[in-house]
C-alpha cells in the first residue's frame, strides 16, 4: 500500500501547487487590502541602477531616487521597479499581455503607440489629463501629439528629445577648422567631415548608427525634412520619400560614407558614443541623453545644417508612460504615481541629474532651472532646438514596417551597395505593398 | 472503496505518478506552445490586438513573396552546411589531442569547455570588440603578420563567416566532450593489435578510431543541424541580421523580428512551422543515412 500511496500525493500536491501558482502571478503582491498599501509595477528602460565601479547609469539612478521619494512621501503606494532596456519595451509587453499580465506602468516609446491602441486593458487617460490641476497643455505640442492615438490620449510623456550636432572641439583646433555656426548647410558639413577624417589615427569625421533599424530611419528622416521632402504623403497611403528631396537628402549622406568615406559606420549600433568620448569621432549627430556619456570630451552643440533654400529643422522622438488596468485600486495609484513623476519639480529634478529636455514647458520657467545649462553645456541648445520641430513621422500601425524598408534603403545607399534614387525607389515599392494591404 | 484501493495500487498510477511532473511541463512548456503556434500561423495576429481573424493559408501563401526570407533561408543553410562539419571535424582533432596522458590535461579540457559554459551574449561582446574592424585586437594581430585588414562583422560579405567562427568556437568544446567519451570506450585490445600488426597511426586513426566512434558522430551531426538551423542569439545581438541589407538574416532572426518588432506574429508562425517540418525532414535523413553508414561495436 505504501509503495503507490506516496507518488499519488505527490501528483496531487503538485499539480495543485501549480494551478495555485498560476493563479498567485495575478494578484498584486502587496495588496490584499489588510495593510491598505497598493502595490504597483513600474517598467522603466533605462537598464540598471550604477554598482560600485561602473560607469554611472544616470538615468536609472535617477529614476531609483525618484522612486524611492515616492515611496517615502506616498506610505500608501509602493512602487516596484523593474529594469529591462528599452528597445525590447515592446517585444517585453507583448509577452506580458499575452500572459494577461502587464505592468502597471511600462515605458513606451512613442512610435509603439499605434500597435498599443489595441492592447487589452491599455488605459485611456482623457478624461485624466483634461482633468484641472494637471496642465497637459504645459506639455510640448509634439508630446502630446505622440501619445494621442485617433483622439484617445494613451501616454503620457516620459521624455522628449532632438536631434543636433555634437562636435569635438578638440579635433576642430587641431584641423584648423572652425565651429559649425547655425548657418551651416550639409555641404560645409560634408567639408569639415572629410578635413577631419584622419585614417592613420582612425578619426572620423562623422558618425552613423548604420544597423538600419529605426535609430538609422530618424537621422534621415530629420535631413529628408530640411530638404522639402515628406515619409508619406499627405493621407498617409503611399511612400513619398523618394522625391527629389529624398534622393538630395540620402545623396549628401552616401556623399560622405561612399566617397569620402568620413563615417564612421557602426552597423552594431553600439560603438558610437564609446569613440565620441574615445576623441576619434570630430561630429555625431545625437539628442542629449548622450551628453553625460562625453566626459573626456571638449564637446559643443550646434543645430542641424540646413539645405541650400531650406531651413533648419530636427526630430523629436517623445516617449510614454503607458498605464494597464489591474483593477480600480491599482489604477489609481498608478495615476497618482506617473501624475507625480511628470509634474514640473520632479521633471526638473530629473533633468538636474540626467541631462534631460524638460518634458514640461513651465519647468523652464522654475528658479533652478539655470542650473541645468551650467550642468550640462550645450543642452540649451536642445531646448531651443524643439521650436526647430516641425514635423512628426507617421502615427501608424504599419509604421515598424515602412521603417524597416526605409532603414534597409538608407544604408544600402550608404555603403555604395545602390545609388540613393534606386535604394529609395525600391523601398518606395514596398512601403506601397504594405500599405496596400486592408489593416 | 476496495476498488480504489486496488486502482492506486497498480502499477499504471505509480508509473503515471513518475512522469507526471514531467508529463506536465512538457505539456506546459512544450506541447501547448506548439499547438498554440500552430493556431496562430493560420490567424493575422500582432499579439497585442485581441482581435485575431482566421485568415485560413494567406500566411503560408505569402511565403513564397517573401524575399527577405528567401536571403534567410539561404544564410541559414550557408551556415549549417559550413558550421556543422567544420565544427564536428574540429572537434575529433582536438579530442583525439586531448586524448591522451600529458602534463597539464585536465586544464587544457577545461579550457576548450570554457566557452560552452560561458553566456552567448558574454561571448558576443567580446567578439564584437575582438573582430571591430576598426579598433580590434583581431585585425592588429593580423596586420602583424601582413594580412588584412577584414572587415568582420562590418563586411557584407564576411560577416556571415565571422558568425561562423565564433559559434564554432563557442561549440566545439561541447562536442569535443562526447567525442572525448566515445574515445575512452574504444578498446584498448583493437589499437594494440593493430600497432602489432605494425599500422601507422594515421592508418589506425582512420580505420578504428573513426568508424568506431560512428555512432557519436552521427549524433554531433544530427545535433549540431538542428542547432545551426535555429541559429539566433548571435545574429540578434551581433549583427542584428547586417549589415544591410540582410547580410546575416537567419530564418530564425527574421521571424523573430516579424513576430515582435514587425507586428506579424501569425505570418512568423507559419515559417517556424515550415522550418520545424525543414528540421524533422533533415533529421530523419540524418538518420537514415546514418544508420547504413555507422558501424554500432556491440
Amino acid at each position: 500500500m505504501k509503495r503507490t500511496w506516496f507518488p499519488a500525493v505527490m501528483v496531487v500536491a503538485f499539480v495543485a501547487a501549480a494551478c495555485t501558482g498560476g493563479g498567485d502571478g495575478g494578484e498584486s503582491p502587496g495588496g490584499n487590502g489588510t495593510t491598505g498599501v497598493e502595490h504597483i509595477i513600474l517598467w522603466q528602460g533605462y537598464g540598471a541602477p550604477t554598482q560600485p565601479g561602473e560607469t554611472p547609469n544616470r538615468e536609472a539612478d535617477s529614476m531609483r531616487a525618484l522612486v524611492e521619494e515616492f515611496n517615502t512621501t506616498h506610505p500608501n503606494i509602493s512602487v516596484e521597479i523593474i529594469n529591462y532596456n528599452n528597445d525590447n519595451a515592446l517585444a517585453k509587453l507583448t509577452v506580458a499581455l499575452q500572459a494577461g499580465e502587464p505592468p502597471d506602468v511600462t515605458y513606451q516609446y512613442g512610435s509603439s503607440m499605434p500597435q498599443l491602441a489595441a492592447a487589452p486593458g491599455i488605459v485611456d487617460l482623457t478624461s485624466r489629463v483634461e482633468a484641472s490641476g494637471f496642465d497637459w497643455n504645459d506639455f510640448y505640442p509634439g508630446e502630446r501629439e505622440a501619445a494621442t492615438v485617433d483622439g484617445r490620449v494613451l501616454g503620457i510623456p516620459a521624455l522628449v528629445d532632438n536631434l543636433a550636432i555634437v562636435y569635438n572641439k578638440d579635433l576642430f583646433d587641431k584641423a584648423g577648422l572652425s565651429y559649425p555656426t547655425p548657418d551651416w548647410t550639409w555641404d560645409d558639413f560634408r567639408t569639415a567631415a572629410k578635413a577631419l577624417t584622419d585614417p592613420a589615427t582612425k578619426t572620423f569625421g562623422f558618425a552613423f548608427p548604420a544597423d538600419a533599424s529605426e535609430d538609422s530611419v530618424w537621422h534621415y528622416d530629420a535631413m529628408l525634412w530640411e530638404a522639402g521632402g515628406d515619409i508619406l504623403n499627405a493621407d498617409n497611403t503611399a511612400a513619398a520619400f523618394d522625391s527629389p528631396a529624398g534622393v538630395t537628402a540620402l545623396q549628401a549622406l552616401a556623399d560622405m560614407a561612399v566617397t569620402d568615406k568620413s563615417v564612421y559606420m557602426d552597423f552594431q549600433n553600439t560603438k558610437i558614443a564609446g569613440l565620441f568620448n574615445s576623441n576619434k569621432i570630430g561630429m555625431a549627430v545625437t539628442g542629449p541623453w548622450d551628453l553625460p556619456s562625453f566626459p573626456n570630451v571638449n564637446y559643443g552643440v550646434q543645430i542641424m545644417p540646413m539645405f541650400p533654400g531650406g531651413d533648419h529643422q530636427t526630430i523629436a522622438g517623445p516617449d510614454n508612460w503607458v498605464l494597464f488596468d489591474n483593477g480600480a485600486a491599482r489604477l489609481d495609484a498608478a495615476w497618482t504615481f506617473v501624475s507625480w513623476l511628470t509634474a514640473p519639480e520632479q521633471v526638473l529634478t530629473d533633468s538636474l541629474v540626467t541631462g534631460h529636455l524638460p518634458i514640461r514647458q513651465s519647468v523652464t520657467q522654475l528658479p533652478t532651472f539655470d542650473r541645468f545649462a551650467t550642468k550640462f553645456p550645450g543642452v540649451d541648445v536642445f531646448v531651443a532646438n524643439l521650436a526647430n520641430v516641425q514635423k512628426a513621422r507617421p502615427v501608424l500601425k504599419a509604421y515598424p514596417r515602412i521603417s524597416e524598408a526605409m532603414g534597409q534603403a538608407i544604408i544600402a545607399a550608404m555603403t555604395g551597395e545602390k545609388s540613393p534614387q534606386q535604394a529609395l525607389a525600391d523601398a518606395a515599392q514596398q512601403v506601397n505593398d504594405i500599405l496596400a494591404i486592408p489593416a | 472503496m476496495g476498488r480504489l484501493r486496488r486502482a492506486l495500487a497498480s502499477d499504471h498510477v505509480a508509473g503515471w505518478a513518475f512522469i507526471g511532473p514531467a508529463v506536465l511541463l512538457i505539456g506546459v512548456f512544450g506541447i501547448l506552445p506548439i499547438v498554440w503556434g500552430l493556431v496562430l500561423s493560420f490567424q493575422k495576429s500582432d499579439l497585442i490586438d485581441p482581435n485575431t481573424p482566421f485568415v485560413g493559408l494567406t500566411n503560408y501563401r505569402a511565403l513564397a513573396h517573401d524575399h527577405v526570407l528567401r536571403i534567410a533561408a539561404g544564410h541559414t543553410l550557408v551556415y549549417t552546411g559550413v558550421f556543422v562539419p567544420v565544427s564536428v571535424i574540429g572537434a575529433l582533432f582536438v579530442a583525439v589531442a586531448l586524448n591522451r596522458k600529458i602534463h597539464l590535461i585536465r586544464f587544457y579540457r577545461t579550457a576548450v569547455f570554457v566557452p560552452v559554459v560561458a553566456s552567448t551574449i558574454a561571448t558576443s561582446i567580446m567578439f564584437l570588440w575582438l573582430f571591430d574592424a576598426q579598433y580590434g585586437l583581431a585585425n592588429w594581430l593580423l596586420g602583424k603578420i601582413g594580412v588584412g585588414p577584414f572587415g568582420f562583422f562590418d563586411s557584407p560579405r564576411g560577416a556571415l563567416y565571422a558568425i561562423i567562427a565564433m559559434t564554432v568556437w563557442g561549440w566545439v568544446g561541447f562536442d569535443v566532450i562526447i567525442y572525448l567519451a566515445a574515445l575512452q570506450g574504444i578498446p584498448h585490445e583493437l589499437v594494440e593489435a593493430a600497432e602489432i600488426d605494425g599500422a601507422s597511426r594515421w592508418s589506425i586513426f582512420r580505420s578504428i578510431t573513426v568508424p568506431l566512434l560512428g555512432p557519436a558522430t552521427l549524433l554531433l551531426v544530427v545535433w549540431s543541424s538542428i542547432n545551426a538551423l535555429q541559429l539566433f542569439d548571435e545574429v540578434y545581438f551581433v549583427t542584428h541580421g547586417g549589415p544591410p541589407p540582410y547580410n546575416t538574416a537567419v530564418v530564425v532572426w527574421w521571424l523573430f523580428s516579424l513576430a515582435f518588432r514587425l507586428g506579424a506574429a501569425g505570418y512568423a508562425a507559419a515559417i517556424a512551422y515550415v522550418l520545424f517540418l525543414a528540421i524533422l525532414v533533415l533529421t530523419m535523413v540524418q538518420f537514415w543515412v546514418g544508420n547504413k553508414v555507422v558501424h554500432y561495436s556491440s
